[in-house]
């Protein structure tokens, strides 16, 4: 098959043209919903530990965080009309394990847990999440859980005010992040 | 050195290709999304899609979405192949110009 330059730029065109309307759509479906959803989560839950007490992350745990699960199913299922890529199940047993240990690790350490060390240990299971999930998946995720990991133990450690240092670096970082993937990234 | 495909190089099916390979290996875009996108008739992406599935370059799925059939297209790895391949005889050609 033999072509003039001037089809096959014209054909180039046509690929960059089509390339970029999806481009446009993909844009989209870079996980901003979730990071926003879940960093403004993030902030709630550190502002509500900061002015209410420990006690107060059973609004999180009770009300807060299973609103961000059923919402996060709800832009799962309206953005998969459009796009959707296959569940994988064997990453989701994976995930599945991780929350089953969160759970059992602070029985088995009982007695240490301060409000400081509970929030952080909560904070840095969710960020072991998406470490795990970056590489399985090879993308930006690996990144953020092990930048706001590293955050949170320097907060944990080194900063007296660890729930403002978490409202603004930890739930902040992931906002922030929604942000720049959205509208940033190429 | 990369040859033409004359399969892909039709100007819908070159548009199609373009589209699916922009996404993510294993992601599937909705049949009328798809459509809208790159302003095809019902009739004209359908034809399109069937030359390109008979080829092996893309896989469709039929299924159900809320107990609406929906369709859902993506590129296979020789479709993505195949695409990457016919882009670079189009820039050699440009090149030798």
């Amino acid at each position: 098959m033999n072509i003039s330059p001037e089809e096959a730029a014209r054909a180039l065109g046509e690929i960059e043209a089509s390339r970029a309307a999806m481009r446009t759509t993909v844009r989209g479906y870079r996980g901003h919903y979730m990071l926003w959803l879940w960093g403004g989560l993030w902030v709630v839950a550190a502002l509500l530990v900061e002015f209410e007490g420990l006690h107060s992350l059973l609004i999180f745990r009770n009300w807060l965080m299973p609103a961000g699960i059923i919402v996060t199913f709800l832009i799962m299922l309206f953005q998969g009309t459009k796009i959707r890529s296959p569940v994988n199940k064997r990453f989701l047993g994976v995930l599945a394990i991780i929350v089953i240990f969160a759970f059992i690790w602070p029985f088995v350490l009982r007695g240490r847990a301060t409000a400081r060390s509970d929030f952080a240990y909560g904070a840095l299971m969710a960020m072991f999440c998406y470490i795990v999930a970056g590489i399985w998946f090879d993308c930006y995720l690996l990144w953020i859980g092990l930048l706001i990991s590293a955050l949170i133990l320097a907060g944990l450690f080194f900063f007296p005010a660890f729930f403002w240092w978490s409202v603004v670096l930890s739930g902040g970082t992931l906002v922030g992040t929604g942000f720049y993937v959205r509208y940033f990234w190429r | 050195m990369d040859e033409l495909d004359a399969i892909i190089h039709q100007p819908a099916r070159l548009q199609i290709m373009a589209a699916l390979c922009q996404l993510k290996p294993l992601s599937q875009v909705d049949f009328t999304f798809l459509k809208t996108k790159l302003n095809l008739t019902d009739g004209n992406l359908g034809a399109h899609l069937l030359t390109l599935e008979e080829k092996g370059y893309i896989a469709v799925e039929k299924t159900f979405v809320a107990r609406r059939p929906k369709t859902f297209v993506s590129a296979t790895a020789a479709g993505r192949h195949a695409f990457d391949a016919h882009a670079a005889a189009l820039k050699a050609i440009l090149k030798a110009k």
